[in-house]
C-alpha cells in the first residue's frame, strides 16, 4: 500500500479555506470533527449554510468517533492526476460513519485484508500527517 | 397545460464524429444546425427559437448571426449536460404552446477531444468541496465516481463484470452498423473485454465513454405544422426532468444508486400516458456501462438490482426485446451528451435507420443525464 502521504502530495487541500479550516485543524490534532446543527443535531455534510434536516444555520464542529463501515470502494489502476504515476494501484473508498450513517467520507483505505473487501466491513480512522498544516484522515480495515 | 403530443421533431443534423476535428466547435455547431434545418426543409428565417445548451451568451448570438436568423427569437436555458438535450423539447413545447415561438432549433456540440487533452475531470476538480474532501483522497474523476456505484451494485445485487461487458459488446456491434461511429471498425468480444486491464475497478477502457469532437442539432415545431413538412413527424409524447438531492456530490446521495431518472421517467410516462412496456427501444446516457443498468432500473424497465440479468441474453442488442443505443451510444458512437441518441431515435422512428432499423418501432425513449439531473424524452410516430 502506497502511503496516503505520497499519493496526495500534489493534490492537497487548502487548509485556510474558511469552510473547512476546522476540519483540518481537527485532523492535525488527531480528531475527526464535522459540523453539526445546534438546533436538530444532524450532521451537515458536506458543510453547507443550511442544515439538511431542519434548515438551521447554526452549526458547531463536533468530534466524532471515527468508526464506520465500508460503503463502497474503487481500486484505481490509472493515474488520473499528474503525480499519481508510479503510485497506482491504490484503494479509494466511501465510508459511512457509525455516528450517523448518512455521513459518508471519501478516504484512502489501508490494511486491506488478504481475503478482499466487502461492503459493511468495519473501518476506523487513522491520521497520516502530510506536512505541518495538513493531516489526512484515512481509514483502516479493523 | 397538456404538453403531450403537441410538438414534433421535424429535422435532425449531425457532423462527422471525430477524435479531433480540424475545425472549431462553432463551425461544428453551425454545420449540424444547417443540416437539421435542411433535413426539415426549413430555412433560418423560419427559426424563432434557439436552445443551445453549453454555449455562452456570445456563442448563442454568433450561432444566430451566422445561420442568418435576423428576426426576433426566443431562447431559454435550463438543465445541463445530457439532461439539457433530452429536456429541450420540454422548453420548446412550453414556448410553442405559449405562443412565444413556432420553430425551435436545439443544437449541442462538444470539442473535448481537442480541448481537454485527456483531462475530462477538470470541471469536477474546480468544485471546492471536491477539491477539499474528495480529490486529496483519490476520489476522482468520473470513472472513479461511477466505478464506486458499480461496485456497490455488484456487492448488493451480484451484478457481474461480464454483465457490464455484455453492454459494451452490444453497443460495439451496433456501432459497426453505423456509418458515423468512432468505434465502427473496432469489434469487441466479451473475451477481449475481460482481458482488458482495469482503469478503475470494475471499469476497463471499454466501460468508459468516448472523448471526441462533434455536434448535432434538431428542429421542433407544432405537430399540426409538422405534418406539412418534408419528413415524417416524430412526436414528443412526453418529457420529464428531475434533480437529485445533494447536487453534484454523488458520494453523499441518500439513495446512492439512484439517478434523477427516478423523477424524470415517471413524469415523462405520465405525460405520455404510457408505461415502460410500451417502449420499443431506448437510447440511454451511457457515460459508463453500469449507468445503462442503473437507468433501466430507475426508469422501471426492471426492478432495482435486476439490471444485470436484464441486459443478458441479447435483450438489449438489436434483434432483442428492448434494443438499447442502436447507433452505438456514447460508448461506441460518440460522446455527444445524448444529442446522438436524439438523432438516432428520430431516425429509428422515421424507419430510416438502414441496417440498424428496429422493425415496427413506434415508441422510443431518450435519456439525458448530468450528475444531479436527468431528463426522459418519449418520442413516437405520428398517428
Amino acid at each position: 500500500m502506497t502511503s496516503a502521504r505520497e499519493i496526495a502530495a500534489r493534490h492537497l487541500p487548502d487548509p485556510d479555506w474558511p469552510v473547512a479550516r476546522e476540519f483540518w485543524e481537527g485532523c492535525r490534532v488527531g480528531e475527526l470533527r464535522l459540523p453539526r446543527c445546534r438546533a436538530c443535531g444532524r450532521f451537515v455534510w458536506y458543510p453547507a449554510a443550511a442544515c439538511p434536516g431542519c434548515g438551521g444555520g447554526d452549526h458547531a464542529w463536533t468530534r466524532v468517533s471515527g468508526r464506520g463501515r465500508l460503503f463502497t470502494w474503487v481500486r484505481v489502476h490509472r493515474a488520473f492526476l499528474p503525480g499519481y504515476e508510479g503510485r497506482v494501484p491504490f484503494v479509494t473508498a466511501l465510508v459511512e460513519l457509525d455516528d450517523d450513517p448518512r455521513v459518508r467520507l471519501a478516504t484512502f483505505l489501508a490494511d486491506v485484508p488478504a481475503g478482499g473487501l466487502r461492503i459493511g466491513m468495519p473501518v476506523a480512522v487513522a491520521f497520516e500527517p502530510v506536512n505541518d498544516r495538513i493531516t489526512l484522515p484515512i481509514f483502516r480495515c479493523v | 397545460m397538456d404538453l403531450s403530443r403537441r410538438i414534433a421533431i421535424v429535422g435532425i443534423g449531425e457532423t462527422r464524429y471525430e477524435r479531433r476535428a480540424d475545425r472549431p466547435l462553432m463551425t461544428l455547431l453551425l454545420d449540424a444546425s444547417r443540416a437539421a434545418l435542411a433535413d426539415a426543409g426549413l430555412a433560418a428565417r423560419d427559426v424563432d427559437g434557439i436552445i443551445a445548451p453549453g454555449t455562452t451568451y456570445q456563442e448563442l448570438h454568433e450561432i444566430a448571426r451566422e445561420l442568418g436568423v435576423r428576426q426576433q427569437f426566443f431562447t431559454a436555458s435550463g438543465y445541463s449536460g445530457g439532461a439539457a438535450v433530452a429536456s429541450a423539447p420540454l422548453l420548446a413545447a412550453l414556448a410553442i404552446e405559449a405562443g412565444l415561438a413556432r420553430t425551435v432549433l436545439c443544437c449541442r456540440g462538444l470539442a473535448w477531444g481537442s480541448e481537454r487533452h485527456g483531462n475530462v475531470g477538470q470541471l469536477h476538480a474546480e468544485m471546492p468541496m471536491k477539491a477539499t474532501f474528495e480529490i486529496p483522497f483519490g476520489w476522482y474523476p468520473q470513472a472513479v465516481y461511477f466505478a464506486g456505484m458499480a461496485r456497490r451494485h455488484m456487492e448488493l445485487y451480484g451484478t457481474t463484470e461480464a454483465q457490464l461487458g455484455t453492454i459494451a459488446v452490444a453497443f460495439r456491434r451496433h456501432a459497426a452498423l453505423s456509418d458515423n461511429a468512432l468505434l465502427r471498425d473496432r469489434p469487441l468480444t466479451l473475451e477481449q473485454y475481460l482481458a482488458e486491464p482495469y482503469l478503475a475497478e470494475p471499469f476497463r477502457v471499454s466501460d468508459c465513454c468516448l472523448v471526441n469532437d462533434g455536434a448535432g442539432a434538431f428542429v421542433m415545431t407544432a405537430r399540426e405544422r409538422a405534418r406539412d413538412l418534408r419528413q415524417p413527424p416524430v412526436v414528443v409524447l412526453g418529457v420529464g426532468a428531475g434533480v437529485s438531492e445533494d447536487g453534484e456530490y454523488a458520494s453523499l446521495r441518500p439513495d446512492y444508486l439512484a439517478t434523477a431518472a427516478v423523477h424524470s421517467a415517471p413524469q415523462a410516462f405520465a405525460m405520455a400516458g404510457l408505461a415502460p412496456a410500451d417502449v420499443d427501444f431506448v437510447t440511454l446516457y451511457d457515460n459508463f456501462t453500469s449507468m445503462v443498468i442503473q437507468q433501466l432500473e430507475d426508469m422501471g424497465f426492471c426492478r432495482r438490482g435486476e439490471g444485470g440479468p436484464f441486459v443478458e441474453g441479447g435483450r438489449i442488442a438489436l434483434g432483442g426485446a428492448l434494443p438499447v443505443n442502436p447507433s452505438g451510444g456514447q460508448l461506441a458512437q460518440a460522446f455527444m451528451l445524448s444529442m446522438n441518441n436524439v438523432c438516432e431515435s428520430v431516425r429509428q422512428l422515421r424507419r430510416a435507420a438502414g441496417p440498424r432499423q428496429i422493425p415496427d418501432a413506434e415508441v422510443g425513449l431518450v435519456a439525458g443525464y448530468s450528475g444531479s439531473e436527468h431528463a426522459t424524452l418519449l418520442l413516437g410516430r405520428d398517428r
